[in-house]
């Protein structure tokens, strides 16, 4: 390999001008073919049971997302002005190629069944708009007297009224997204309207998210610069190690167009992992190039770049090779975006290890070395010469007398996080990444407050049999069950089911008496109000709520929150009436996005949970085989180890919810935590063989490469710190965590590994180690 | 359950005649659409309606109907009995349509399992018949004035020398935008018509699967309704059909909806 690199080396310009002809062909490629994946459900594994069950659901009922727009008029919605514009708004929609007209309910499209002393009336709510103060009130008195809208589609305080659009997966689009706002711009003042809904949370997520890129990556590459610059102290050296970066992230995203792999919300992340990760072998190889200036002022270029790849391809390698590994370990994420993440951060890793080897030296040997500006130099020259007192030998000096207490403090923190992790909870809400003040979610807020919930639980029961939902016990327990959620968690607004039509059918037929506002004891009066209201009413909404063959039905609760505790508290409630149903031969599941959104969230994390011993099992093997010593392989891990307890044990003590981007995190310390042992341990080995002495060894490995790791967490962590300007509450939490992960595993290996490594001898002979003794005692 | 005319029979308007003119004046569409509209099918008319609604998984629903029309002049009355399913059998629908057009239909319901007989109001015109594709207005309610007519062209369907005739409602809030009929020269019947949703786009098409001369009138026994966008079909056939065979008066009456079938 080292000979490769030099001899493609003999042509710096040439190696320089192919790398620039593939980078400039995997732009090209780029810009053609990339392209945003923003439907969510794409994110899905499609196979998954849980997921193939729901969209079956999804089809037998006609299950869909909704777009929900408020008319607020806080005069109250009973006045022509603000019922015209619910007509127009309604008609408009109905109107947009995107959506079916049945999809759009309003008060203009619902149908009012109310029961009179003698029979039943069937009529909408109005067709031309009420004008007379009389008509008005009979329209209030109409909506009132209906519970299948009053609370549903006008809030109880009469001053808001919803209409509701329901779209398939597939029409969303950032077109479609913008269009829709600006149609509910034009209808506002003095009353205001609201947009929300799922579509419109995820296409905010989706609209954002790219925007909060563009903004994020000119700080992050300024940040980099500056960072860079205060190391490198030099901009030659700056442009290079930059251009690595920027290199293999445009390889790694042209492959991505190359191979027709859509870009999805976590691909965005790939190029702060290259940047972090890239930026730091830049640094790696000048400091040596820098080093061997230095000691050897007069060498000429070509011996320099010799020394320099002769000493520095290995460790650049192992760690490149380890941090690969890493990153591929996400490949055993059942969650596609996931393993494409992992899949293309490990390709950009491994094309980032070979510019830097490649393109660094050529630019050195086609454009002469960098020659830093000087700073305070003794500190520097005191390096090998041995000055004692420098802060790198008291500190390991410290750790060294301090064994003992090194190792409790490690096993209390790792208690600490241990008690932690047990509070980690998984959030799948969309909306929770929001900004608490953000538009959407004040809009949801206040549609919540209003109406029953803006997300929704897809209860769907199964019958043996044709009419099961026709039997009066089958229907009973229903209403139970749904009764029992919406009356035990204030978080569940509202429900909806075959059981509200057959109560309201029971109710109009006798002259809208309360007493019958019940489930009928017959199956045959059940089956023919079911008759009478298909007759009358729009049949296509029946089959929202049950099949044809009435043996499944569907019972749609509406929630306040679309987080996972909300989410888990109304199924533990529905999951009380298993049992029962079961008795009654009647199988229970649950459908829909929110619910999704929910198993998708634990496959998550049980592909966090495999992929990390997965990669921890890697990395030892890998270490246990580069260093030829199982032992090293068992004291390597250990930066890892921590570094993951205390990054899972934080996020649980500070109740930061596991998510996707924050999922991401523990292969990330995996992959750039392991970097720091292999450095570290790889230099211990160098000069123990050099030494023979153990003191002396850890003095000048931690005055080296423990300042080497410091070098590089900061870089990295300075590169992180960025994401802390995220409008996106993850991805700042991501940053913070990133960056603490950094910390703690730079902390991590000089403090306890290398106590480990120092307790446990390792590259000393008997001899060594008495002379060693002798030294520690005095 | 609203609206009006069951006429199942008279299909659409779409109906029959056998002994049309040989009438070799040009007609304008108006007059044909009228021709359509006025087919004698007899006073009085006796049949089981068996209707099959197939959904878009192909799943199938069959109901099997019992029912009695007779014109009184200024009014058409008709009642009409589910035999199946067994759990809606004898729930019965009675409708009273008057000529005058400021009348609204009378409407009851006798629900079985409830014994009651209610009165139903409706204001809807759209409305689909008893959860099926067809409106009320599509089973020939809807008369020809109501529309804007004009022949397309002239061409051969199944056969049958046809007139293509396109109808605009002049009631720009209707629920279709257009639809266009084919209807066979001299037997003026249709044969065959497309209907376009409010928004001009394609929406369901009707066609007639068989017609039989019975007393001598053309009755149309069997139809088919497929609405492309819903991706739903109804099948509706005409058995033991009987054409003036004296119904009583006394058919029409709530104890007669409270009585069932015998």
């Amino acid at each position: 390999m080292e000979t490769l690199i030099n001899r493609l080396l003999k042509y710096p310009k040439l190696v320089l001008m192919v790398t620039l002809v593939i980078t400039i062909a995997f732009f090209v490629v780029m810009r053609k073919n990339s392209r945003m994946e923003t439907n969510l459900d794409k994110y899905m594994p499609q196979n998954h049971p849980a997921f193939v069950y729901s969209d079956q659901a999804e089809k037998w009922f006609d299950i869909k997302d909704g777009i929900i727009i408020a008319i607020q008029n806080p005069d109250g919605i009973y006045n022509s002005r603000t019922l015209q514009k619910v007509k127009d708004l309604t008609k408009k929609l109905q109107k947009m190629p995107e959506i079916e007209k049945k999809d759009v309910t309003s008060l203009y499209t619902a149908d009012n069944i109310i029961g009179t002393e003698d029979g039943l009336d069937v009529r909408a709510f109005y067709k031309r708009v009420p004008k007379s103060p009389e008509k008005l009130q009979a329209l209030r008195e109409k909506v009132r007297s209906n519970e299948m809208v009053f609370g549903r589609l006008v809030s109880t305080d009469e001053t808001v009224t919803v209409i509701i659009a329901r779209i398939g997966d597939d029409v969303f689009s950032q077109e479609f997204y913008h269009r829709i706002l600006d149609l509910a711009k034009q209808f506002e003042g003095p009353e205001k309207i609201y947009v929300a809904g799922r579509p419109i949370v995820e296409g905010t997520l989706a609209y954002l998210g790219p925007r909060d890129m563009r903004r994020m990556v000119p700080i992050v590459i300024f940040v980099i610069i500056v960072v860079l610059y205060l190391v490198l102290r030099n901009w030659k050296s700056t442009f290079f190690t930059l251009l690595v970066v920027l290199f293999s992230t445009i390889w790694a995203f042209g492959l991505m167009a190359a191979l027709k792999i859509p870009i999805y919300s976590v691909s965005t992340m790939i190029p702060v992992m290259l940047i972090a990760i890239g930026v730091a072998y830049g640094v790696h190889l000048y400091n040596h190039l820098y080093l061997h200036l230095r000691e050897h002022p007069e060498t000429d270029r070509r011996e320099a770049v010799r020394d320099m790849i002769h000493q520095m391809w290995k460790p650049v390698m192992m760690a490149a090779v380890t941090t690969a590994i890493g990153f591929i370990s996400l490949l055993t994420s059942q969650v596609y975006p996931i393993k494409y993440f992992g899949l293309f951060t490990a390709f950009g890793v491994m094309v980032a290890f070979v510019l830097s080897v490649l393109l660094i030296p050529a630019g050195a040997l086609a454009f002469g070395l960098p020659r830093p500006k000087r700073k305070k130099t003794e500190d520097e020259e005191a390096t090998l010469t041995g000055t004692e007192d420098t802060f790198a030998y008291r500190f390991a000096d410290r750790i060294v007398r301090h064994r003992g207490l090194t190792v409790f403090i490690s096993l209390v923190v790792v208690g600490l996080s241990l008690y932690g992790m047990t509070k980690v909870w998984i959030n799948s809400s969309f909306l929770d990444k929001f900004g608490k003040n953000s538009d959407i979610v004040r809009t949801d807020r206040f549609i919540n407050e209003h109406f029953g919930g803006t997300s929704t639980l897809n209860v769907i029961l199964e019958g043996k049999a044709p009419d099961t939902f026709k039997q009066p016990d089958v229907l009973r327990e229903l209403v139970k069950m749904q009764d029992d959620v919406v009356e035990s968690l204030p978080v569940v607004g509202n429900a909806f089911s075959l059981g509200d039509y057959l109560k309201r059918m029971n109710k109009v037929m006798h002259a809208d008496s309360e007493k019958y506002d019940c489930i009928p004891n017959s199956s045959d009066l059940i089956a023919q109000y079911l008759l009478l209201y298909e007759m009358s009413g729009d049949p296509d909404n029946l089959w929202h709520v049950v099949t044809e063959d009435y043996k499944k039905a569907n019972v749609t609760f509406q929630l306040k929150s679309d987080n996972s505790k909300a989410l888990k508290s109304a199924i533990a409630v529905v999951e009380k009436y298993r049992p029962d149903f079961e008795k009654m031969g009647v199988q229970l599941n649950y459908a829909g996005s929110g619910y999704k959104a929910l198993v998708f969230t634990d496959l998550i994390l049980e592909g966090q949970i495999s992929s990390l011993l997965l990669s921890l099992v890697i990395v030892i093997v890998l270490l246990s085989i580069m260093f030829k010593k199982v032992t090293i392989g068992l004291i390597g891990s250990v930066p890892i180890v921590i570094t993951t307890l205390i990054s899972f044990g934080v996020m649980g003590l500070l109740g930061i919810p596991l998510s996707t981007t924050t999922a991401l995190i523990s292969s990330i310390a995996i992959g750039i935590g392991i970097d720091y042992a292999v450095h570290f341990i790889e230099r211990y080995r160098v000069y123990a063989g050099r030494t023979h002495d153990k003191l002396r060894t850890s003095h000048l490995t931690m005055h080296h490469s423990g300042r080497a790791i410091l070098f590089n967490a900061v870089v990295v962590i300075a590169g992180f710190l960025v994401l802390l300007f995220s409008v996106f509450p993850p991805n700042r939490s991501l940053g913070a965590l990133v960056s603490l992960n950094m910390f703690t595993s730079f902390v991590g290996t000089v403090t306890i590994m290398f106590a480990i490594l120092y307790t446990s001898n390792i590259y000393f002979r008997r001899r060594d180690l008495a002379k060693t003794e002798g030294k520690e005692s005095a | 359950m609203r609206r009006r005319n069951w006429y199942l029979m008279l299909i659409l308007a779409l109906m029959a005649i056998p002994f049309a003119g040989k009438a070799q004046e040009k007609l304008t569409a108006l007059e044909i659409m009228r021709k359509v509209y006025n087919r004698p099918t007899g006073k009085e008319m006796e049949a089981t309606l068996t209707m099959t609604l197939i959904n878009a998984n192909g799943d199938k629903r069959v109901r099997v109907i019992k029912q009695f029309i007779k014109d009184f002049g200024n009014v058409e009355k008709k009642i009409m009995f589910f035999v199946s399913p067994a759990d809606v059998r004898n729930t019965s629908f009675m409708n009273w349509s008057y000529d005058d057009p400021n009348k609204d239909d009378d409407q009851w319901i006798y629900l079985p399992a409830l014994k009651k007989v209610k009165r139903i109001s409706s204001d809807s015109k759209g409305d689909y018949f008893m959860g099926s594709d067809f409106t009320y207005d599509d089973l020939g309610d809807r008369k020809p004035e109501e529309d804007n007519h004009k022949i397309l062209r002239e061409e051969t369907l199944e056969g049958e020398p046809c007139y293509v005739i396109e109808s605009i409602p002049k009631d720009e809030d209707y629920m279709y935008s257009r639809t266009v009929t084919w209807v066979v020269k001299g037997k003026w019947y249709g044969l065959k018509r497309d209907f376009y949703d409010e928004d001009g786009e394609y929406l369901k098409t009707l066609k007639i699967n068989k017609v039989e001369n019975i007393k001598g009138y053309w009755i149309i026994t069997q139809t088919e309704m497929h609405n492309v966008q819903k991706n739903h079909t109804t099948r509706m056939t005409l058995t033991d059909v009987k054409i003036d065979s004296g119904i009583k008066n006394s058919m029409f009456t709530e104890r007669m909806m409270r009585r069932g079938l015998r």
